[in-house]
């Protein structure tokens, strides 16, 4: 007999040969009376259009109650959008470089991670990478700032005049609007102007205005006079005294009758605003009006 | 091509396997609460995949997910089944042959309450639902001949079980 024969006999899959073989044995009258009965079961009841009715008015039909089933797998799925998002950014602003920025009227001290010190003066701004601060001692300068740099290797100062290099030194560096100043007051400074390079020695300026190298007067003292609430000019253009006295005081200068390629030279107050202008004003024969934050400078009456 | 997510040939494919889906439960675990339940599962599956499922493979689609439902959590209950009403032919049998009968239905049923799970439900699917053996094959997942070992050893045991050997 085959194997599984009686699957085989109740599929009828049984050669004659061998249902009638199985015919005769014992325990077929058994088998056969099991297939008739099996034969007459009935599973229990089951009303397939109500089930049909009950899926569709129920789990199909209301489709949302099935989204809504999930709503922590949504928040997941937004919470990992935002994770990813605050991790990518953070490593992002991670790799960004360090910047300082004064307003106007304002300045501010810097210290590096080599303890070399930054005066920034009003209105500028100054950039580093601190993480690459051990490889390359680089600052990034727009406006005007006082440098203390500690011994190690070189220091520079990018500006979009000039560049200025050193080793370990103080220096001032005014960087404006056709206006490059570099004035060292301790040690030796490199400034590369129009890949030209002129070693300053301490006591001297390099001062270049409106593209044009000027004769600069040696300083007579061992730091920038605004360091000490002072700016400090010694012919130059009456225009960038003006400028620079908007910057440390916030305010608005307008001129009339004015000639602003008039030389300067003296001193006005960072702190004392009628101080400054009395001494902008009394040495270049102007008068000014106050009014608010703004300032008119105008042409003294010819007598 | 049709497609299962058109409501037509999903209806279809529900009238047509809704039943089996239903018994095939039952058989296996014996309760008819979650057997209504696997089926109200197995087809809001197949309707959530409708795309992803072609008609040929809808039905051992839902055989998957109905036994898969279950699986290792339900303990098998008790089948109940019903049997035909007697004819009136067996109607007119003496009283000791009715009583032989039934005595014999509930030996068969005990018989087949102590069956292993797979066995059971083969004999089933085949007794009652008229189901051939290649049809069984695809919903459990294994081969022919492994169902035809299946129904053999229920037969046999059932057998032994009911003459008492």
């Amino acid at each position: 007999m085959q194997e599984n024969y009686l699957a085989k006999w109740l599929s009828g899959e049984l050669s004659e040969a061998e249902l009638s073989e199985f015919k005769k044995s014992d325990a077929y009258a058994s088998y056969n009376k099991l297939k008739k009965v099996s034969g007459t079961m009935e599973a229990p009841e089951f009303n397939a259009d109500q089930a049909f009715q009950k899926l569709m008015d129920e789990r199909i039909g209301a489709a949302p109650k099935v989204v809504a089933l999930h709503p922590f797998k949504k928040f997941l799925r937004v919470a990992a959008a935002i994770a990813i998002l605050l991790t990518g950014s953070y490593f992002y602003v991670n790799t960004l470089d360090e910047s300082v920025t004064t307003a106007l009227a304002e300045r501010t001290e810097v210290v590096l991670p080599d303890n070399s010190e930054i005066l920034l003066n009003a209105d500028s701004r100054i950039s580093y990478s601190e993480k690459n601060w051990d490889e390359e001692r680089n600052v990034a300068l727009k406006g005007e700032a006082f440098f203390k740099v500690a011994k190690g290797k070189k220091f520079t100062v990018s500006t979009n005049h000039g560049t200025v290099a050193v080793l370990g030194t103080q220096f001032n560096v005014e960087n404006r609007e056709d206006f490059f100043e570099v004035t060292c007051f301790e040690g030796l400074v490199s400034v590369t102007y129009n890949n030209t390079e002129t070693q300053l020695p301490a006591g001297s300026s390099f001062v270049v205005i409106d593209g044009q190298i000027m004769d600069a007067p040696k300083p007579n003292t061992t730091q920038p006079t605004w360091v000490n609430n002072e700016s400090s000019f010694e012919r130059i253009p009456l225009e960038f005294v003006l400028n620079e006295l908007e910057r440390q005081f916030n305010i608005k200068v307008k001129t009339q009758n004015v000639d602003k390629n008039l030389l300067f030279t003296g001193t006005f107050s960072n702190t004392d605003l009628n101080m400054a202008l009395k001494s902008i004003s009394t040495p270049s024969r102007m008068n000014y009006k106050l009014e608010g934050d703004n300032v008119l400078f105008y042409a003294e009456k010819t007598p | 091509m049709d497609n299962v997510c058109e409501e037509q040939v999903f209806s279809s494919v529900f009238k047509a396997n809704s039943k089996t889906v239903f018994n095939y439960i039952y058989y296996k675990f014996g309760n008819e609460e979650k057997a209504h339940d696997a089926v109200q599962e197995a087809f809001v599956k197949l309707w959530e995949n409708c795309a992803k499922v072609v008609p040929e493979k809808a039905k051992s689609y839902l055989y998957t997910v109905a036994n898969n439902l279950y699986l290792n959590v339900l303990k098998a209950e008790k089948v109940r089944l019903k049997y035909a009403a007697p004819t009136l032919e067996h109607s007119n049998e003496s009283p000791e042959f009715l009583m032989e009968e039934q005595q014999y239905k509930e030996k068969l049923d005990k018989a087949l309450n102590d069956l292993p799970e797979n066995q059971r439900t083969t004999f089933l699917l085949n007794r009652i639902d008229g189901k051939k053996y290649a049809e069984i094959a695809e919903m459990e997942g294994v081969s022919v001949k492994a169902i035809e070992k299946r129904m053999h050893l229920a037969l046999k045991t059932l057998r032994e079980q009911i003459d008492g050997i």
